[in-house]
């Protein structure tokens, strides 16, 4: 049974049913017979998408090998730090628990053991502290209880 | 809409759900360590409740010598001020959400940021401080009148309990569960029987355990459904001039008083590793030289199959025998 979504930038892709209900949002169509037409995905582009049901049919195909899951996740989250955001948002709103764990996983690994500075200049994040938060913020990290 | 397309993405603007979920996988040290400082949706995401449910800074020991006189053990100051720190963070992200509350066995807090601490976790459900030699008496007090919905407490063993006891019962109307990491005599025993006879559950797991105050324990708190005394070394005081004996098993009596409880947890097994332990150690546990978070364990938590079971002394023998060993008891006498 083939599935067919369309990505925001109006790319379709026909999918197996047992692939594309990895993603719980797509399952919960299926289920409420909601699927027989095109599927929109107006918050996934095509580059995503693609990236996303590969590793969705990969999970089907490697369901019973583990160690060569594995290997094929951690190969396939080294990616640059725009895809990984991308990754971040469609497996949300599409509902790929593994997906997001393993995404949510690979940027804590990047976040951990870098000071604030570091990580708004890895991410390119700009310090929108108030000076009356930044005070705050810098008496909460003294070593002692008195200001 | 704009025209074009949308390069830049912003970090910044990731939804609170998928940050907080990003910021779950940290323990406590990566938390506090600049995460709510890089701006300012961050730093919300950071406050996120879910995050904060239990503080476990089961991780972290104090840098400490011990000394001769109280309060036994000297803090390196350095150590002090981290723990402050830490402490200072986690009230501010936290929020007042935490629940549950666990130190390590060789964290020695201090009265003062006990007290800070206590004042900043007003929803406490559940603490684990085993120790408190650096706590004064009214620092404790202090810290449970702060306590209202407190249920769980593990705690050292202390000399002289009423003072507690009392404030326990006078402040924690929901408290139900007792966790005691060193010897129970009969006094303690007493003062449980006093002040908390609506303790449901009680664990002296390890210990040292004087027969009398085991007896107290089971004849005067009426509500205990589950006790454990797993590995506790069993003192019996023969009347003078008979000196102490070490109880090699528990007698039928015992086990007859216990047929009430919903569980009653025993190990008293030569060939166990921990009974062994808990006799070299003569009854306080020094948890410092056995396996990483060895202390935490409790055999309760085992408790599946035991709910609906019964104990009756005519079946001690048959029945328990085939249920204990899966859920990894041992009968004391086999």
């Amino acid at each position: 049974m083939a599935l067919e979504l369309k990505s925001s930038d109006n790319k379709i892709f026909e999918v197996e049913e047992l692939v594309a209900v990895q993603s719980e949002t797509i399952k919960s169509l299926v289920e409420d017979g909601c699927a027989d037409n095109v599927i929109p995905l107006p918050n996934v582009d095509s580059k995503t998408l693609e990236l996303v049901l590969d590793w969705c049919k990969n999970h089907v195909d490697m369901k019973l090998d583990e160690e060569k899951l594995k290997e094929y996740e951690d190969k396939f989250i080294e990616v640059d730090q725009a895809v990984l955001y991308d990754l971040l948002l469609a497996a949300n709103y599409l509902n790929i628990k593994d997906l997001l764990n393993r995404a949510c996983q690979k940027v804590a690994d990047m976040l951990k053991g870098k000071t604030p500075e570091q990580i708004r200049e890895t991410l390119n994040i700009v310090n929108d502290f108030s000076p009356e938060e930044e005070e705050e913020i810098r008496k909460e990290n003294l070593w002692a209880f008195e200001e | 809409m704009e025209d074009g397309y949308y390069i830049g993405r912003r970090w910044e603007d990731l939804d609170t759900d998928i940050l907080v979920k990003i910021f779950q996988s940290f323990d406590i040290l990566e938390l506090t360590s600049g995460i709510a400082h890089v701006c300012s949706a961050w730093r919300m995401a950071c406050c996120d409740p879910l995050l904060w449910k239990t503080l476990d800074l089961s991780m972290m020991k104090s840098n400490f010598i011990k000394i001769p006189l109280e309060p036994y053990v000297y803090v390196d100051g350095r150590s002090d001020k981290i723990l402050t720190r830490l402490l200072k963070i986690s009230m501010s992200l936290s929020r007042g959400n935490i629940t549950t509350l666990i130190f390590h066995f060789n964290l020695f807090v201090s009265d003062e940021q006990l007290t800070y601490t206590a004042e900043r976790c007003p929803q406490l459900r559940r603490l684990v401080l085993p120790a408190w030699n650096r706590i004064k008496k009214t620092g404790i007090c202090k810290a449970i009148r702060a306590w209202k919905d407190l249920e769980s407490l593990t705690m050292p063993g202390i000399a002289n309990p009423p003072y507690l006891m009392e404030e326990i019962s006078k402040n924690c109307k929901n408290f139900r569960e007792l966790k005691i990491m060193g010897p129970c005599d009969k006094f303690f025993a007493s003062t449980l029987a006093t002040f908390l006879p609506t303790l449901k559950v009680l664990s002296l797991r390890c210990s040292m355990l004087y027969k009398e105050a085991l007896i107290i324990v089971l004849d005067s708190l009426p509500h205990l459904e589950v006790l454990n005394i797993s590995h506790c070394l069993l003192i019996e005081v023969l009347p003078p001039p008979g000196p102490k004996k070490v109880v090699s098993e528990i007698d039928q009596s015992i086990i007859e008083k216990a047929s009430r409880l919903r569980e009653f947890l025993t190990c008293m097994n030569d060939s166990c590793t921990m009974c062994q332990r808990t006799k070299i150690d003569e009854g306080l546990m020094r948890w410092y030289r056995y396996e990483e978070g060895l202390w935490k364990a409790d055999e309760k938590q085992n408790k599946m199959l035991l709910n609906k079971y019964k104990w009756q002394p005519s079946l001690w023998s048959c029945v328990a025998k085939d249920i204990l060993p899966q859920v990894g008891l041992v009968l004391t006498h086999d």
